[in-house]
């Protein structure tokens, strides 16, 4: 059951940070279909950072810049242009694949570079590692899975204690109160959005620096799009997003076992849990979710 | 609410548009999608310059591989015409108001079905047998399609998501059915056995291309005819420009989003059946995979408008026909095309803002 | 008391128009001035202007004796001008504490909520707002909704206040609150700027009056001892109080019976209209009309209740259906309901009939039959268009409400139901729209008017109903019209 645990908490990290970004995007009104292209590109800097210079902080950093290049593209066409962000997003996410293969092929001479550093190791907290259950759960875990968590707290405090959280909430129900309170609500929607990339692209490091020490072509798998469900379920709220995250994280988690148990459902289809568990729920909210306001409306320039 | 005194800030065509075919629009619309795609290409070259290798002789590659002799020729015209028929589908979608990006699994689930009644039927009539085998890819397809509808609709699930989740359910659906029933044993990988002759699709020699762009020519002519000419694409024009206005003209917005799904979804269903007879020959998993997010792309490169997606498939058809042959001679990774697809989406969505 | 505020020379064009021509304007402190000016008339744009928003052409404006030139609406704020918009800026999501930190730098960067909270109680107290720090803005009425805006003013120690149409949407006891509470900020050494074109409003509460048309100041004077007369004609030009002739007509049968009609917002409404008709719904917009019109033709879905036109039941009927059965609807929101702005005339003229003839040949549509009748039809209707093919966002607002007009009219319908018909248009096409309501009416067919302007309710009306919390509260017939009365019915609802 533990190890079922640890393993819902390991799939759920990547996930969780880039929840983290797209609520603060999704927040400020810009939505986070490019969290899938800012996710991978995030784990190719990783990698190709802490190969150059053999520090993996150096690797997380590259991440933040990685995740937040992409997010400067959405930005730009979405927010600057005001493109469907929707489309937008999908573009930037093909963009990263792309973009991301290549440069892995040209580090490489033409086939993909072969890069195998060692995942990051767990850092058990002392004193805290040694308690019951929750012990080796939580707090024998590696850095950025710590910083998932920390940063939910932060990013609460942050919307709904500070004034530039309230600003950035209050462009995502009504850009023109914010604009006549004094700010611009372009300029918080563009900084919204990369920040949401920089945070996106340390979930991208978790999959590529954290757990296996490498980066594979596409290899974020779709994770970007289940977040989005995940802010759904969670209602743009950093611990109910983190929730939907470990939901989803079991879920896969569950799969997982499943497929170990040999159960007489083909293979294939059990893979398809998260994926029927996500619309599932999806479905069984429908009515009741409600959006940020003004998400999705193009910010008008006199 | 109060009524603009002043000239409105939204983007409008400068020239009045003529009911029907809109070819020519006064705003430079397709100059403007051209642009954008010569900024790309210039881009993509800069990266191949910054790789180490010459940018001219990457694209004299890319081009020769494309065009070069009939045989190759015929290759892109393959590789054209799923993406063709795919982006119409979703091109109608876009149209209506509604982001469908669905068309990987219903292309995967029409190849399945298409599949399926190739193995089934026992006619040794070709053209009987093809034409029942690819109307079963397009009603798979539709069902699909339907199926995200009604999830959308009856569950008020945002459509991105019910289409995209939906892809990946629809891969490991084709997956499993190839590890059972469909599938062919010993073969090592999923795929299916190969289809009868007689459903196979005829080939155009000495280009070695396969009848389905023929096909996706005329589908896409049909649905242009559909969107200008018909009371239906009336109402979709009009529930894409503004929902109560639809609801105000009478036109019933869960009926259309359904329709226009379903369609994009046999469309789409069609695109599978033909790369499963016309290439493949059989069923083989994956085959489908990425197509999706093309006819977005090629949706958007022509405007939304079934005619000119014939064009914008096309390019990137010869883009990656081309790139292989570029990345053996050159040695420019093939990934490039998808970059310059990329980019080149990026910049038609910043310079066609609201005009489409 | 010293001068707040002077502009000189303020113009301000949007292409061809324009917008300002060269304004002057003066407010000192504790003193409320009346800005009075029809729609168009250039009202909004100069407070843009003073207020940020929009950079003026060329101008002077001196505030506090330093010029304010270039500056956005945060640096008018930090200069001491506040400005209540007609359409609040407010984000209903969050409640009033939240929406008085937004961009108020005293509140600090990380937020001191309970200090806000306090200081809220003690304003609300002072002047008599009432308001909860707490509550969420979204649940508040629009009365008290705009006082959270005045709130902010006051709190932001703010000079002068800019009030743009504050009592648009508000009930008559709702706007002697507001009045109440403007002159005890005035007291207190504020200058106010009272934006407005309804003239008793004006005339009871302001000190000086400054009349706009068409871009240029026509009339400067003090309120006291100011003719209404006088100022309408400079507001308008002529004098439009002319009634419209109505002819007396015996009703015929009854075309529209309404019973007990239930949807969110509408409380079991029950009312008959007969041909040749024209029964006018007075009221402050709010108060159930939207969802009385659309419940009608079939946009929204009544819970209960039962709706016949010429005595067969469309109540479950879809609106499709309802149109063939002759009701024709002019929907008060005419640029995204009414028209689909970015098609053409022609496409317009055919929205809502493009299942029959002569527009459509089975499934296909019919193009040259289409732009023949489309030019018909503006020829009859005197729409000013280069061509049938133009896209109607580039027609004027008239034009655009004629293109309506045309399309509901010609179907000779049984039943017409107008929200809001005339709003935003020049006197010249008010005029075409009300004559045309009124031939319909004349040819025998049944008419619902719903309008906010009492005036044009009471011009071309044979009953007169009040809307007021969702139902009529009260239904008077021409001849016993009497406005005190109706007034009184309007503010039914409490602030």
């Amino acid at each position: 059951m533990s190890d079922f645990l640890a393993a819902a908490i390991r799939i759920a990290t990547p996930l969780m940070l880039a929840a983290l970004g797209g609520i603060l995007s999704e927040c400020a009104g810009v939505f986070a279909v490019g969290l899938e292209g800012m996710m991978l590109a995030g784990a190719f800097a990783a990698i190709i950072g802490a190969w150059l210079s053999g520090s993996d902080l150096v690797g997380v950093l590259f991440s933040m810049l990685g995740g937040a290049a992409i997010a400067l593209a959405v930005a730009v066409v979405a927010v600057r242009y005001r493109a469907d962000h929707m489309v937008t997003g999908l573009t930037a996410n093909i963009l990263a694949l792309g973009l991301t293969s290549y440069l892995l092929r040209v580090a490489g001479g033409g086939r993909p570079i072969a890069i195998h550093l060692t995942p990051l190791q767990a850092w058990p907290i002392p004193g805290l590692a040694d308690l019951p259950v929750l012990g080796p759960l939580l707090f024998v875990q590696p850095p950025l899975t710590y910083l998932a968590l920390l940063g939910c707290g932060v990013l609460a405090i942050f919307l709904t204690r500070t004034q530039a959280g309230l600003t950035l909430r209050a462009t995502g129900e009504n850009p023109e109160a914010v604009f006549t309170s004094g700010a611009e609500p372009l300029r918080v929607r563009m900084l919204a959005v990369i920040a949401c990339g920089a945070i996106a692209g340390i979930g991208g490091a978790v999959l590529s620096l954290q757990q296996v020490g490498t980066f594979t072509d596409g290899m974020t798998r779709g994770r970007g799009y289940l977040v989005l469900a995940a802010l759904i379920v969670g209602r743009w709220n950093p611990w109910g997003a983190m929730a939907a995250c470990l939901f989803f994280g079991a879920a896969e988690a569950f799969e997982l076992r499943l497929q170990s148990f040999g159960v007489p459902v083909g293979s294939y289809i059990v893979q398809m849990a998260p994926y029927l568990i996500a619309l599932a729920v999806l479905a069984g909210l429908g009515r009741s979710s409600r959006l940020p306001a003004a998400i999705g409306q193009p910010i008008r320039t006199e | 609410m109060s009524e603009p005194t002043s000239s409105s800030p939204v983007a409008v065509p400068q020239q009045a548009r003529r009911i029907g075919f809109r070819l020519h629009r006064g705003d430079h619309l397709f100059v403007r999608i051209l642009i954008a795609v010569l900024l790309s290409m210039l881009c993509a070259g800069a990266l191949v310059a910054v790789s180490g290798h010459d940018p001219v002789a990457a694209f004299v590659a890319l081009v020769t591989g494309a065009v070069g002799s009939p045989h190759q020729i015929g290759a892109a015209f393959n590789r054209t015409t799923p993406y063709l028929l795919a982006g119409g589908g979703v091109a109608m979608c876009f149209r209506a108001g509604i982001i469908n990006i669905g068309a990987e699994g219903q292309i995967a689930v029409g190849g399945m079905g298409t599949a399926a009644v190739a193995l089934v039927w026992f006619d040794d009539l070709s053209a009987v047998s093809t034409v029942a085998a690819l109307l079963g890819g397009a009603g798979a397809g539709a069902l699909w399609a339907g199926l995200a509808a009604a999830i959308h609709l009856g569950r008020r699930v945002h459509e991105v998501l019910a289409t995209l989740l939906l892809n990946f359910v629809a891969l490991l659906l084709v997956q499993q059915v190839l590890a059972g029933p469909l599938g062919e044993f010993g073969a090592g990988f999923l795929q299916s056995p190969l289809l009868p002759r007689a459903s196979w699709l005829p080939r155009i020699s000495p280009f070695n291309a396969h009848v389905g762009f023929l096909i996706a020519v005329v589908a896409a002519a049909l649905l242009s005819f559909t969107l200008w000419r018909t009371r239906f694409g009336f109402a979709l024009r009009v529930a894409g420009h503004s929902r109560p206005a639809a609801a105000y003209a009478g036109f019933s917005l869960p009926l259309l989003t359904w329709s226009v799904m379903v369609l994009a979804g046999a469309v789409a269903g069609l695109a599978g059946g033909i790369e499963v007879l016309g290439l493949h020959r059989r069923l083989i998993e994956g085959f489908s995979l990425g197509f999706g997010f093309k006819a977005v792309t090629v949706a958007l490169l022509g405007a939304l408008e079934p005619l000119a997606i014939v064009p914008a498939a096309l390019f990137v058809g010869l883009l990656e026909a081309g790139s292989l042959s570029m990345q053996r001679q050159i040695g420019v990774p093939s990934a490039l095309v998808v970059v310059i697809e990329g980019l080149t989406m990026l910049f038609v969505l910043a310079a066609t803002v609201r005009r489409l | 008391m010293p001068e707040l505020l002077e502009m000189r020379g303020v113009i301000r064009s949007f292409g061809t128009l324009r917008a300002n021509d060269g304004i002057d304007l003066d407010v000192r402190g504790g003193q409320i001035l009346g800005l009075l000016g029809e729609n168009g008339s250039g009202k909004s744009t100069l407070m843009n202007v003073l207020f940020g928003m929009l950079p003026p052409d060329s101008g002077k404006i001196t505030f506090r004796g330093r010029e304010l030139s270039g500056h956005r609406p945060r640096d008018a704020i930090a200069a001491g001008i506040a400005m209540i918009h007609q359409h609040f800026m407010l984000v209903d999501a969050m409640t009033v504490v939240e929406n008085v930190m937004l961009g108020w730098p005293a509140a600090g960067r990380v937020l001191r909520g309970t200090e806000t909270a306090d200081r809220i109680h003690q304003v609300s107290r002072r002047f008599g707002l009432d308001l909860d720090p707490f509550a969420r803005v979204g649940d508040l009425p629009l009365g008290r909704k705009q006082r959270v805006e005045i709130l902010k003013a006051i709190l932001r120690e703010a000079d002068l206040l800019i009030l743009d149409e504050p009592t648009s949407n508000l009930a008559p006891s709702e706007v002697a609150d507001l009045l109440k509470i403007l002159r005890s900020l005035r007291t207190e050494g504020k200058g106010i700027i009272f934006i407005s074109h309804k003239l008793p409003e004006v005339l009871e509460l302001c000190d000086e009056i400054v009349v706009l048309r068409d871009g240029r100041v026509t009339g400067r004077m003090p309120a006291a001892g100011a003719s209404r007369a006088r100022l309408a004609e400079m507001m308008v030009g002529r004098d439009v109080t002319a009634p419209h002739e109505l002819s007396p007509r015996i009703p015929g049968e009854v075309r529209l019976a309404v019973r007990n009609i239930t949807v969110p917002g509408l409380s079991g409404l029950s009312f008959e209209i007969r041909g040749g008709e024209i029964l006018g719904v007075a009221g402050v917009d709010g108060n159930g009309q939207i969802e009385l019109a659309e419940a009608l033709t079939g946009l929204r879905r009544a819970t209960n209740g039962s709706i016949l036109l010429d005595a067969v039941d469309v109540t479950h009927a879809p609106v499709a259906a309802r149109v063939r059965a002759g009701m024709a609807y002019m929907p008060a929101d005419r640029s995204s309901t009414a028209l689909v702005r970015n098609m053409s005339v022609a496409e317009n003229l055919m929205l809502r009939d493009s299942d029959r003839s002569p527009y459509v040949r089975g499934v296909v549509l019919a193009r040259l039959p289409l732009a023949a009748k489309a030019r018909e039809l503006m020829m009859e209707y005197d729409i000013r268009a280069p061509g049938p093919g133009v896209i109607v966002a580039r027609l004027s607002g008239g034009n655009q409400q004629k293109i309506v007009i045309a399309r509901e009219l010609d179907r000779a319908p049984a039943v017409l139901v107008a929200h809001q018909a005339a709003w935003g248009l020049d006197p010249g096409a008010t005029r075409f729209v009300l004559d045309r309501v009124i031939a319909l009416r004349n040819a025998g067919a049944a008419v619902l008017y719903i309008s906010s302007e009492l005036e044009e309710v009471l011009a071309i009306s044979d009953r007169i109903a009040v809307m007021a919390d969702g139902c009529f509260a009260g239904l008077v017939s021409r001849a016993d019209a009497d406005r005190r009365q109706i007034g009184l019915w309007m503010s039914g609802r409490a602030a």
